[in-house]
């Protein structure tokens, strides 16, 4: 059983600290969902973990191995970026099926089968430009070199962000067959929550450069409530338990309370209590005042 | 069997769920092979360890059992136990839930038994 060791990473940028004190370890064989809010770290955090960028403190290793450099313990490990074509940057004037040749002839254990199977799927046309292309056909591009690469330890950031809904439908089943079939690890970055909450093994929240949360997603949402009811009955119930994101609209309160380790709600038939669904925790933990 | 999931409830209680109504219903047959961790994972798209955890209580009530190797089993009597374990189930939750609401609209026990013995033809 493999395993990726992110400790103490530390990431500032001029005026900026993008990642604080972040500690985590991705075993093998399991789907982590990373979600967190624009800025919150998400793509820094996956370009340290698979030492295309530097920390400024801290290291990531794989198998105690430090990633960096390591030629053995990059070909574990495959970042598929958000292509982000604007104007006339790096890739935009190249062919995607040079893009994707490249890719092959990176990644030691491509599987141009699949390859092959995806591009028709997503009916990506090979012979255009990257740079005339629309932000769906990126989005498939890089899936396609995602999965293809067949890496141990695949990260996807956005992959979903241009796609359709039947096209994300259609690689989120293609990610669960690929996913039962080999068991490689993924790590998978999205704001689109609710269709993918229910793939992913565990979830990692990051919030304005840190990690808040990191749990088996079943486990988190079983703990998690919303209480609802007269003002006084919630404060009453919920009082001493880890609140978030509470609302008031004349007496009415609500609020989601994360019990912490061995804290329970007490019984009550004052209140409401109701489960939440995770992009209803994610708003309730990462939500700002005056924004929601 | 493939009908969508929602969120009010735990994932692997509503595969659960849908397995035993499946059984209720026919769709699976006492000693058939019902479908593995991996099936379910793609059918429903979630992950394999969610579908793995409905179908192990499953084993556990006595529902299904395992043959190694060769996959998960529906059990003999399993369509009867799922009846009696549901209507025990509606008798002490949702019977219940039902007398805590009509107490708490100063509905009386004998307005409760009109209803139940008025001879509702629609019900």
């Amino acid at each position: 059983m493999s395993e990726l060791v992110c400790k103490g990473i530390t990431k500032r940028y001029k005026d900026k600290e993008a990642l604080r004190d972040v500690n985590l370890t991705l075993e093998s064989g399991k789907i982590y969902g990373l979600i967190g809010r624009n800025g919150a770290g998400k793509t820094t955090l996956l370009s340290i973990l698979t030492a295309q960028n530097p920390a400024t403190a801290g290291t990531v290793t794989l198998d105690g191995e430090p990633v960096w450099e390591n030629r053995h313990a990059l070909d574990q490990l495959c970042f598929s970026r958000e292509l982000n074509i604007a104007g006339n940057s790096g890739v935009a004037g190249i062919k995607i099926k040079e893009y994707l040749k490249a890719a092959s002839l990176y990644y030691p254990k491509w599987d141009q089968n699949l390859a092959d199977r995806l591009i028709k799927a997503f009916k990506i046309e090979p012979k255009k430009a990257m740079g005339k292309v629309n932000k769906g056909m990126l989005s498939a591009v890089t899936i396609t070199v995602a999965l293809a690469s067949k890496a141990a330890f695949t990260f996807l950031d956005e992959p979903v962000a241009g796609l359709d809904v039947i096209a994300r439908e259609f690689f989120y089943k293609t990610l669960v067959e690929e996913y039962t079939e080999t068991g490689r690890t993924f790590v998978i970055s999205t704001h689109i929550i609710e269709e993918a909450a229910a793939v992913f093994e565990e979830v990692i929240i990051l919030k304005d450069g840190a990690l808040i949360c990191m749990e088996n997603t079943e486990a988190l949402l079983e703990r998690a409530v919303r209480v609802n009811g007269l003002a006084a009955d919630v404060d009453a119930v919920t009082a001493g338990l880890a609140c978030h994101h509470s609302e008031q609209i004349g007496r009415s309160k609500t609020v989601t309370v994360l019990p912490r380790e061995g804290e329970t709600l007490p019984d009550s038939r004052d209140v409401t209590v109701q489960p939440v669904s995770l992009q209803q925790l994610f708003v309730a933990l990462c939500g700002e005042e005056g924004m929601g | 069997m493939k009908e969508l999931l929602n969120e009010e409830k735990s994932i692997y209680l509503q595969i659960c769920d849908r397995i035993e109504t499946d059984i209720l219903r026919g769709v699976l047959l006492e000693g058939e092979r019902v479908p593995s961790t991996n099936e379910l994972a793609r059918l429903y798209t979630i992950n394999p360890a969610t579908a793995a955890k409905g179908l192990g209580i499953l084993v556990d009530r006595g529902i299904l059992y395992k043959k190694r190797g060769l996959g998960m089993f529906v059990a003999d009597g399993a369509a009867e136990a799922i009846r009696l374990r549901r209507k025990q189930e509606f008798m002490e939750v949702k019977l219940r839930e039902l007398l805590v609401e009509a107490s708490s609209l100063g509905i009386t026990t004998g307005e409760l038994i009109a209803m139940l013995t008025g001879g509702d033809e629609d019900v």
